[in-house]
């Protein structure tokens, strides 16, 4: 069948929405007999400003354009009557699998048992953005369409049960991937025996079928089990880095002295008579090896004749000092109100600034690609965030059209914003093309530490002026941070880049509160140093700067740091639901009275639509402090699988500990300082409190992610325990008791 | 060389002072066994040898060479029925849904395995103490810890 262009604008009524998307619908030939249906819908549904800035900046390498013919999940089923759910996300850990399976498994009635979950490969056909994982938009972008096309395929199965059992599909019903007489439950044929003796074309209806109502759900909001563990707990689930090809050899590749070093130089040296060496592959900036083993691979790189020239020669101060945030200017986020009139005329303006360092992502499984290039195609094993970025690096890195590179994402060993990154790919491929073998590349964890890319370094201004009534009446926000893109050859339109490729783009708007004269402003600080997309983007220091200094406000006007909150909340929908999500995690934690000896901090933050709240329960010894409990109360809308949400806001409320407790790369002569664990330690197990998941459901379908919304709060809700407790105010990450 | 694994016998030629970490999973593709550091602190490589809990990024292949080595592949068992059974370890973190991404469970798992062996009805203090040289970036901790123990519980129960 042939597709319809989508000519369908925005402001359809929702009726022509629906029937709009009706027709992206795709039967798609799978060739094995099967019934495969694919659709095209909607862009992730994250803040609408931070759509149109990226859609507009993305446009000029046409991920955007060419979305609708992208489809969006597909869901074949087999005469065996296995449902085969093809993936445009990576499973990195937060358990996208599994909720797609379970949004699918509803409208579709499958039998749980009988899902099969894959990462969909480039070829496939999945679009830049589609495919891309990031954002903590998966759940949201895909719960709508997932459940239409289930919802299609059933009634396409129940219409040809009908047919093939000569009954009325009134009378027929369908659960656990069969369809039967409601009459007479025996009475059944399973989808795969349906499609199996289905003759000629499957026809799509002509409108989408009514999903099933909330009441009804089998699936959704159930804690249903992950589906990868069982290959996960037995050692046998396949990452990048165990990625098997006959006939493989492993790849690495020199590193410059200092970050933005050219090789101006290069010989073999006598690195090819080197035990196990393969191949040295020299070419423009560019020297590698490939040996029989990776230890080979590694040792002899000291034996090439390399001379590096250029690149940056800083260090942290100089670091610090470029970080500075100016006077004027900048990219103006957000305004409201005369903010200016009210801090020229104000005497008494209260003023603080926070820092949040670079620090690493640290996913334990370091960057790694498998690639084997030949005449016929090139197909790439990599764990990354972003596929068809991948496809689109390795082809122009190997001078090949990127229609002939099939990328194979396989299970993420940790992501954190660090595998949108697509270098091992790149450098495999070079390896490959040079001596037609299939090259493994996998960083060590000293390449990772400092030829990754980091965390952005931010610094964070904010100024207020509290009226008689201890009111904020105006509010200044101003941030400067490092790029999210550093060194993106992809990069286009400058002046739009300036806005949005810092750290902030998806928190984009930092303050919620409502304050009738409020700015925040941007200053993009261009470092020479890798900076890059970290969990949760501007979330992390926009949220520690505001929410540390609501509390300071708090202090300074003598009001309880909550109801200083309440105080300030906008009088619309999104202050009803903060309202709601500070009131359950008040009311859990009983914020008015901590333990004997212990203090309470709180934090309130959001990133897109989900709102969380935070409070810390802390003691002091000395310089020393211990986290003991946390609750955190969440509002992400409908949750489809709430014990992976609760284990994507314990995991997240860790993390944050980590950066809060010990995380800080510095750089010394061009150079990030550490190179291992040694010298930049995570958290263990030793440093965890209890933590307390209270969700809050304010809408009955999902409205926010939960990838990355708690990392904000956790920072500002510790320091301001600290304080409580100390009278130390701490407005630098990591945070140290003097 | 000569190495023992998870109770089959590999001849293989590799050089000597290969680290076993990665014998085990380049030269014969026991790839459960995870690469996190290469100095020893992250604990995503570790492996039983002799029953201890081993470190095999650092661990140079030729001197485990009379040992019996036990990796992640190793630890469910094949019952007269033919089918997998989970070690109870395994087991638990499937039923606590302890994992995250999983890089490195093999190593939280295998350590576990090590030490509920030598101690079997663990405080939380001991599992803390025996659990705190491995990580997780996911920040599963939590779960870690209620996964071992319920499989203590579960053993003490069975």
């Amino acid at each position: 069948m042939s597709e319809q262009p989508n000519t369908e604008t925005n402001n359809e009524s929702n009726e022509q929405r629906s029937m709009s998307r009706r027709r992206f619908l795709k039967i798609l030939g799978i060739g094995t007999g099967g019934l495969a249906i694919g659709a095209v819908a909607a862009f992730p549904i994250i803040r609408r400003e931070a759509q149109l800035a990226i859609n507009s900046s993305f446009s000029s390498f046409a991920p955007a354009a060419d979305m609708p013919e992208s489809p969006f999940v597909w869901i074949q089923i087999d005469p065996d009557n296995t449902a085969h759910l093809h993936m445009p996300k990576s499973e990195m850990g937060q358990g996208i699998h599994t909720t797609i399976a379970q949004i699918a498994a509803e409208d579709l009635e499958l039998d749980w048992e009988a899902i099969q979950t894959y990462h969909a490969d480039t070829d496939i056909g999945f679009t830049q953005f589609t495919s891309f994982t990031f954002g903590s938009s998966s759940t949201i972008s895909l719960y709508q369409p997932v459940r239409e096309i289930a919802a299609t395929m059933k009634q396409m199965l129940v219409t040809e049960a009908a047919t093939q059992m000569n009954v009325d599909s009134d009378a027929l019903n369908a659960q656990n991937s069969r369809v039967f007489l409601k009459s007479d439950t025996s009475r059944g044929m399973t989808y795969g025996e349906i499609i199996a003796s289905h003759q000629g074309e499957w026809v799509l209806p002509d409108t989408t079928p009514t999903l099933k109502p909330n009441n009804d759900f089998n699936f959704i909001g159930k804690p249903m089990q992950r589906v990868d563990f069982k290959a996960k707990v037995t050692g046998r689930a396949i990452y990048g880095f165990d990625a098997r090809l006959d006939g493989m050899r492993y790849g690495a590749v020199a590193r410059p002295p200092r970050y933005g070093a050219e090789l101006i130089r290069v010989s073999a040296g006598d690195a090819e008579n080197q035990a196990g060496v393969v191949a040295v592959v020299i070419r423009d900036g560019f020297a590698g090896i490939v040996a029989e083993s990776r230890s080979q691979a590694h040792a002899a790189l000291a034996h090439l004749d390399l001379e590096w020239d250029g690149g940056t020669t800083w260090s942290q101060d100089d670091v610090d000092t470029f970080m500075s945030i100016p006077d004027e200017n900048g990219t103006l986020v957000q305004r409201v109100g005369q903010l200016d009139a009210i801090l020229r005329d104000n005497q008494s303006i209260i003023e603080a600034e926070y820092s949040v360092p670079m620090a690493s992502h640290a996913h334990l499984e370091p960057q790694s690609a498998l690639v084997h290039v030949q005449d016929e195609g090139t197909i790439v094993y990599c764990s990354t965030q972003a596929p068809t970025t991948t496809r689109n690096f390795v082809a122009r890195a190997i001078d090949v059209d990127s229609n002939t590179v099939n990328v194979f994402p396989t299970y993420l060993g940790g992501g954190f914003g660090r595998k949108l990154g697509t270098n091992a790919s790149v450098e495999a491929a070079i390896l490959s093309q040079a001596t037609g073998l299939p090259v493994h590349v996998g960083w060590t964890r000293e390449e990772e530490m400092r030829y990754g890319y980091h965390r952005p370094p931010s610094k964070n201004h904010v100024r207020a002026v509290l009226d008689d009534n201890q009111q904020i009446i105006a509010l200044e926000h101003t941030i400067a941070s490092g790029d999210i893109m550093y060194g993106s050859p992809n990069v286009p339109n400058p002046d739009l880049l300036a806005a949005i490729l810092g750290a902030d783009p998806l928190a984009l708007t930092s303050v919620e509160y409502g304050i009738p004269n409020l700015q925040v402003r941007y200053h993009r600080k261009a470092l020479p140093i890798p900076t890059g997309s970290w969990r949760g983007l501007g979330t992390m220091p926009n949220t520690f700067a505001v929410e540390s200094f609501i509390d300071e406000l708090a202090h300074q006007a003598d009001i309880d740091p909550l109801q200083m909150r309440l105080n300030h909340l906008p009088d619309n929908e999104f202050g009803q639901r903060m309202r709601a999500v500070l009131e359950t995690v008040a009311d859990a934690s009983d914020w008015q009275s901590p333990p004997a000896n212990h203090t309470y901090g709180l934090a309130l933050g959001h990133l897109g639509q989900t709102i969380v709240a935070l409070v810390a329960d802390i003691s002091v010894t000395d310089t020393r402090y211990t986290v003991h409990r946390v609750w955190c109360a969440v509002d992400a809308g409908l949750i489809v699988n709430p014990d992976g949400a609760r284990a994507q806001v314990e995991g997240t409320i860790v993390m944050g500990l980590s950066s809060v407790r010990y995380e800080a790369l510095t750089v010394q002569d061009g150079m990030i300082t550490a190179n291992n664990f040694g010298q930049y330690p995570l958290i263990t197990m030793r440093d965890i409190p209890e933590i307390n998941t209270l969700f809050v459901q304010s809408s009955d379908v999902p409205i926010g992610g939960l990838g990355e919304p708690v990392i904000g709060v956790v920072p500002p809700a510790i320091a301001n325990a600290l304080f409580t407790a100390t009278g130390q105010r701490l407005r630098q990450l990591p945070l140290r008791l003097a | 060389m000569q190495l023992t694994i998870n109770g089959q016998q590999y001849d293989i030629d590799i050089p000597d002072d290969e680290r076993l970490v990665w014998v085990l999973r380049d030269n014969l593709g026991l790839t459960g066994t995870k690469f996190g550091c290469g100095i020893g602190i992250c604990g995503s490589c570790v492996v039983h040898v002799d029953g201890q809990a081993t470190r095999s990024c650092i661990t140079p292949a030729n001197v485990v060479t009379d040992s019996e080595i036990t990796t992640i592949e190793g630890l469910a068992t094949i019952n007269d029925a033919g089918d997998e059974v989970l070690h109870p370890v395994q087991q638990a973190f499937i039923d606590e849904q302890v994992p995250q991404c999983s890089w490195c469970m093999s190593g939280q798992m295998m350590t576990a395995v090590a030490f509920l062996d030598q101690n079997p009805n663990p405080s939380d203090e001991e599992i803390v103490s025996a659990m705190s040289a491995n990580y997780c970036r996911c920040g599963c901790y939590v779960r870690i810890k209620a996964g071992i123990k319920r499989a203590a519980q579960e053993e003490e129960t069975s």
